[in-house]
């Protein structure tokens, strides 16, 4: 299968990608990836199977909460959603990227 | 780690399954919901559970990376180092059972001693704040021993009205001496101001406490029952409250009782807390006044005062008021002690008392496990193949040491649980055995302070399990770095990598339990040297025939001599008042010196037998003070007039005055102040002190007459001493039920049986160890030639005499235990060497001799002896080796 591979994020951002994604309406992982591929215009297809850590990594840091809710395929899924403090640390983190992508920027068409 | 983080870990580790089940449906989902997705677009159902299998990559690998992101892999990692190691154990119990019994054993033995240590210096009373309480007490400037200013309780008064130190202080007076009785059965009380439990804020668990109310000499007399004293007396009644009960001879009430863990700062609880105000009453004596109880003071320091400022300001309080003392006398000065429910001695005092036998017992741990860490050595050369395995397979040597000790741990836990059952067993029968064994006379005064074996608490608990986890290092470490030291090559082909071989770490265990037998050993054989020589000794006073009886109730006094001196038992008679201090002045030369002054009815040097060097005794006639005769020890004598002419000389002494106002009240047996006195005669120091004291006694005998208040008879008595003691206890019971009597020789008995604990305790270590060391030897030579056993084999094929294989045998041996036995040896004499060098040089050394060169012999030969048996067995087993066989077998 010839297949470009994902490019590869940056380190940190998938973190910053989650919450960003969480932001308005809680989702469990697969949409979660599905709508990161979608607006990126598939682009950023994050590696799946490491989705997951970093989901439970979020949930232990308490950025995000877990429940179980039906989902669209009538069984039942874990969905997730940004607490306060996650909404704190996404705020803080988008800042962040910001600035840096800004910097990049400009050494990009200066340097 | 957040709020979050916790409950989640917490989680993952109470309800692991569901925590794993969860994970594995949250994953399934994904892979379900992709596959949908792919369906929906139009590929078949097989291409689309393949493309959604490839996009998501390895599930377990997701699932153990979500694992981690737990965060309890930790955990997760000692509970399958646990199982692995009950997996171990099950497989070899036999190993398993001989560690934890050895190291139970050790840890036992510690926790023994530390009970004990607890229970005199750690174990604080539980009252309110008790770092806050401070007992007060006075000193004077240039003043000797015993010659300290007493609290009384005009000074008590004082304190409290003149001083803002304090938030309040209270009195109490533990006067062990009388025996009191409640309801006809022996009980122990203590004194105090109505002030006690409010000052130390401590409820009653039923009734009520003494209120100050209660220490009004008008008000209705009651008690308060501790919780000991309410079971003793009262069988635990709960109905007790409100009751009367008759108190040598007078009503009280019982107010209240205590909870069981109150113990009024004491070390043991008393049977009930009486007010101090009723100690006439409470107390069947003829009271020589109020002021004559010792009291201590305790006060609980006012917030934001440091026990130095506190001492500053009580200390200008009482040289205020020393002034208006008429005596020109040295100040007084105040001292503070902490007192919380424990022995307030210095901790270089207490660790001079216990170091000692934290020392000798940890020895007999250490040796424990000295044999452990030598079984697991030869262990780990067993294991050497499965460890092996585990490390080709990745398994870091940190990871394997961490489950090696992690078997070594729980193996020292269960024996920290079985060392406790261990030290309570020993300590109850100990406490058995010192009550069977003591000398009946002390056992009546033993079972008077509510002994019992010490309790154990959180502290005992505490230190097992550090004691537990010092071992495991101990035990443990070495072998597991031992044991993991491989070459993995060659342990994989089978062969047993003989680099392993730890030889350097078993000599140097096998010297350690040598040399601490070595030195155990020597104790026991010096502490009984030293209670033979006791026992044996002739005594420097006349003790086969002489009883020493104290009469308590004071008005029966007179009533008490009369009936001994018709006795036919009794020979003689004389009486002798305790020892008090005094100046003695003499005008020829012109001088003074402090001395002892014993004041002794004109029959005591002839009663026991004390020899007069020059002049003559007291005669019949002078039997007071107003007789002006006095006698002087041969050493006080020889500092006065060095040229012996003593006799005939006039002394005076002036007493030296205990707390102001309590002198002018007590019948100074040390004589009116100003009298002069006339040295009569000088009589011989005994040497030998048969205990109690009364041989040591150096200094001046005035007369006194037979009837002197407080003082103690001592009775010639006719035919066996021990029968007339019986005799006269029983004829005189009706008429002082307090009467005591004992003869002289119980009481150097006494000490001999101190000693004799002492050879005990060391023959009871000394043997642990000896058993241990010869025990740990045999198994460590019997395996070494098992592992050998090749090269013996080969060596005797070659035409090896037996006599070569067992002297190569015996080498193996040889150096650790010959080396053990000097260092033992050198320890014990650098230990004595250091014990002499200490102030209580004097004391030890006339009791047991440190340096005793038959102890050191003995025990390096009785060692030598148990080495050599133990190390036989193997040579023998060596020496008739089949040579083919050995070789065959390889």
């Amino acid at each position: 299968m010839t297949r470009h591979p994902a490019p590869d994020l940056l380190p940190g951002t998938l973190d910053l990608l989650i919450l960003r994604t969480l932001q308005t309406h809680s989702l469990h992982g697969w949409a979660i990836s599905e709508r990161i591929q979608q607006i990126s215009e598939d682009v950023l297809q994050i590696n799946q199977g490491s989705l997951y850590p970093a989901l439970h990594r979020l949930e232990h840091q308490g950025w995000i909460d877990a429940e179980w809710a039906v989902s669209e395929l009538g069984r039942r899924a874990k969905y997730y959603r940004l607490t306060a403090s996650g909404r704190h640390q996404l705020a803080v983190e988008a800042g962040e990227w910001e600035r840096m992508a800004r910097a990049i920027g400009r050494v990009m068409k200066l340097a | 780690m957040n709020r979050h983080d916790l409950l989640l870990r917490i989680r993952a580790l109470a309800v692991r399954p569901r925590v794993e089940r969860e994970l594995d449906e949250e994953l399934a989902f994904h892979l379900e919901r992709e596959t949908r997705k792919h369906i929906d677009a139009g590929v078949s159902a097989v291409e689309a559970r393949r493309q959604a299998r490839l996009r998501f990559g390895p599930v377990s690998l997701a699932a153990d990376q979500c694992r981690d992101a737990r965060g309890t892999d930790t955990v997760d990692r000692l509970v399958r180092d646990v199982d692995y190691a009950f997996r171990t154990f099950r497989r070899m119990p036999l190993a398993a059972l001989t560690i934890v019994a050895t190291v139970a054993l050790g840890l036992g033995l510690v926790a023994t001693v530390f009970t004990i240590y607890n229970f005199f210096f750690l174990r604080v009373d539980a009252v309110r704040n008790p770092g806050e309480l401070f007992a007060v007490s006075l000193t004077r400037t240039g003043s000797g021993n015993g010659a300290n200013p007493r609290f009384t309780q005009a000074d008590y008064e004082a304190l409290r009205r003149e001083t803002r130190v304090f938030t309040d202080a209270f009195a109490m007076s533990s006067d062990v001496g009388s025996a009191d009785r409640i309801e006809q059965r022996p009980a122990r009380g203590a004194l105090v101001t109505g002030n006690f439990f409010q000052v130390l804020g401590v409820h009653a668990a039923l009734g009520r406490t003494l209120l100050p109310g209660d220490d009004e000499a008008s008000g209705q007399p009651v008690i308060v029952l501790s919780d000991t004293g309410w079971r003793k007396l009262l069988d635990g009644d709960r109905s007790a409250i409100g009751r009367s009960v008759v108190m040598n001879g007078a009503q009280f009430e019982i107010a209240g009782v205590m909870p069981e863990e109150f113990r009024g700062l004491g070390l043991t609880p008393p049977d009930y807390w009486a007010p101090l105000s009723l100690a006439p009453e409470s107390r069947k004596t003829t009271a020589t006044g109020a002021d004559e109880t010792a009291i201590e003071v305790v006060g609980r320091l006012a917030p934001g005062m440091s026990p130095a400022a506190a001492t500053a300001a009580l200390d200008a309080w009482a040289s205020r008021r020393s002034a208006f003392d008429t005596f020109s006398e040295p100040p007084m000065h105040v001292r503070l002690t902490p007192r919380q429910g424990t022995l307030s001695v210095d901790q270089a005092d207490a660790f001079f008392l216990f170091g000692p036998l934290f020392f000798a017992f940890g020895l007999v741990l250490m040796i424990g496990c000295a044999n452990v860490a030598n079984l697991l050595l030869a262990r780990g050369l067993s294991r050497q193949r499965e460890i092996g395995i585990r490390m080709a397979l990745g398994a870091p040597r940190r990871r394997i040491v961490r489950q090696l000790l992690t078997e070594s741990l729980l193996l020292a836990l269960a024996a920290a649980v079985c060392g406790m059952v261990v030290s309570r067993l020993f300590l109850q029968s100990a406490l058995r055995a010192v009550v069977t064994t003591i000398p009946p006379d002390f056992g009546l005064f033993a079972s008077y302070l509510n002994l019992e074996a010490p309790g154990v608490d959180w502290r005992v608990l505490l230190f097992l399990l550090a004691s537990a986890v010092v071992s495991t290092a101990f035990f443990g470490l070495a072998p597991a770095l031992q044991a993991t030291r491989l070459d993995l090559v060659r342990t994989m082909r089978g062969e047993v990598t003989r680099d392993a071989r730890p030889g350097r770490a078993r000599r140097a265990l096998i010297g350690i339990q040598v040399g601490a037998s070595t030195l155990l050993l020597i104790c026991a054989v010096i502490f009984l040297r030293g209670a033979i020589a006791h026992a044996s000794q002739p005594p420097d006073i006349r003790m086969h025939d002489t009883v020493r009886v104290s009469i308590e109730t004071e008005s029966e006094r007179a009533a008490v001599l009369r009936a001994v001196t018709a006795d036919p038992l009794v020979a003689a008679v004389s009486a002798a008042s305790p020892t008090t201090r005094g100046i003695l002045e003499t005008s020829l030369p012109a001088g003074s010196m402090p001395v002892n002054v014993m004041a002794v009815s004109p029959g005591y040097l002839d009663v026991l037998g004390i020899t007069i060097v020059s002049g003559r005794g007291f005669t019949r006639s002078e039997r007071a003070v107003e007789a002006g005769v006095a006698v002087v020890s041969e050493t006080i004598a020889r500092q006065l007039w060095p040229n012996g002419n003593g006799v005939g000389q006039t002394v005076r002494i002036e007493p030296l005055r205990s707390a102001s106002r309590v002198s002018t009240a007590s019948t100074g047996a040390a004589g009116e102040p100003s009298r002069p006195l006339t040295v009569v005669g000088i009589v011989r120091d005994p040497v030998h002190d048969a205990g109690m004291g009364l041989a040591s006694f150096r200094g001046v005998y005035v007369s006194t007459a037979l009837e002197t208040p407080k003082a103690w008879l001592y009775l010639r008595v006719r035919g066996n001493p021990e029968l007339a003691r019986q005799a006269l206890l029983g004829r005189l019971t009706g008429l002082d039920p307090a009467f005591g009597i004992l003869t002289l020789r119980a009481m150097a008995g006494m000490q001999t049986y101190l000693l004799e604990i002492g050879f005990w305790i060391a023959v009871v270590l000394g043997a642990l160890a000896l058993v241990l060391t010869v025990s740990g030897l045999f198994s460590v030579l019997s395996y070494v030639i098992e592992q050998r056993a090749r090269e013996i084999g080969t060596r005797l094929a070659l035409g090896a005499a037996t006599r070569h294989v067992a002297g190569f045998v015996l080498s193996l041996s040889f150096g650790p235990v010959a080396t053990g036995l000097v260092t033992g040896g050198a320890v014990a004499a650098a230990v004595a060497t250091v014990l002499m060098a200490t102030p209580a040089a004097s004391d030890v050394g006339g009791w047991i001799d440190v340096f005793d060169p038959v102890a050191y012999i003995a025990s390096a030969l009785v060692i030598a002896a148990g080495c050599l048996i133990s190390v036989s067995v193997p040579t023998l087993r060596a020496t008739r080796l089949d040579p083919i066989a050995t070789l065959r077998t390889d």
